[in-house]
């Protein structure tokens, strides 16, 4: 096997494409304009709009406090059962789409977590989502889930 | 920090499955089968309803009230696909018994479980694009 020796391959009018590191690495910056092959491979798609663009996973008994997250900088406890999720880096506007869902209950049982009833947004904005979780009453939860798609400014 | 500028990622083996390195380091996951293939937000009072923003769908289809069939772009490759959404307010959105390669149909509900129109609703999908 030859080995091809080069720190930058670039186009002939000079512009550097691409740059190798002293280990031989490369770390992906993808522009917003890269496109993917599909999975059953019959088109391509823009692949930054697939892209979740923040999803949390936390609790609200006792305190409330995430467990895990991407792309949130904190969460504000409102009132009962009422939280403000609040991005890192913000949003383009506030037409973007997501999910949230709640077991509505301050035990680790999914009891009430396949009832639609049991939670939804409060409102959007570039920097931040609420999330209300109900049932008959807003209830503080232990499992409270979500994530948006959109775009990111 | 070097980079990696490209248009368009194709996989070598299968044009459609790339693997991507996961947070931990320690496993490969496929970038296809992560990225959600369509989302949309609307407004569902509008007398006509149209998407505010949206990636990958092409129209709504008024069926009623609270009730719309979202139609894709480009189709996904069979209905086994998962369907996420939501609404504002104390309302929500659920699934109904018409989900299709090419569209998948909605309803919304306020808190009594009846059917309403819904200002601010927002559907997701995951799966298999053709």
């Amino acid at each position: 096997m030859s080995n091809l020796l080069v720190q930058n391959i670039k186009h002939t009018n000079n512009t550097s494409a691409q740059t190798i590191d002293s280990s031989g690495r490369t770390t992906a910056v993808l522009n917003n304009d890269t496109t993917y092959r599909s999975d059953g491979g019959a088109v391509t798609q823009n692949m930054v709009q697939g892209l979740c663009k923040c999803w949390v996973n936390y609790t609200c008994i006792s305190t409330t406090a995430e467990r895990d997250s991407f792309n949130v900088s904190s969460l504000t406890d409102i009132t009962t059962g009422q939280t403000t999720v609040n991005i890192n880096n913000n949003m383009a506007n506030d037409d973007y789409s997501g999910y949230y869902y709640t077991n509505t209950d301050s035990n680790t049982a999914y009891t009430n977590f396949a009832n639609t009833h049991a939670g939804g947004f409060g409102s959007f904005e570039t920097g931040l989502f609420k999330h209300n979780s109900y049932s008959s009453t807003d209830i503080d939860a232990f499992q409270n889930l979500s994530g948006i798609f959109g775009d990111l400014a | 920090m070097a980079t990696l500028k490209t248009n368009t990622l194709t996989g070598t083996s299968t044009a459609g499955s790339i693997a991507v390195t996961g947070e931990g380091n320690s496993t490969t996951t496929n970038l296809q089968q992560g990225l959600t293939k369509c989302w949309c937000k609307f407004n569902g009072e509008d007398s006509t309803p149209s998407f505010s923003d949206s990636f990958n769908m092409a129209s709504i289809t008024d069926e009623g009230t609270g009730d719309y069939t979202i139609n894709i772009s480009n189709d996904m490759a069979n209905d086994d696909y998962s369907c996420t959404h939501h609404g504002i307010n104390r309302t929500f959105l659920e699934n109904a018994d018409q989900v299709l390669v090419g569209s998948v149909r909605i309803v919304g509900r306020n808190q009594a479980g009846n059917a309403t129109d819904i200002n601010e609703a927002g559907v997701q999908i995951c799966g298999d694009l053709a």
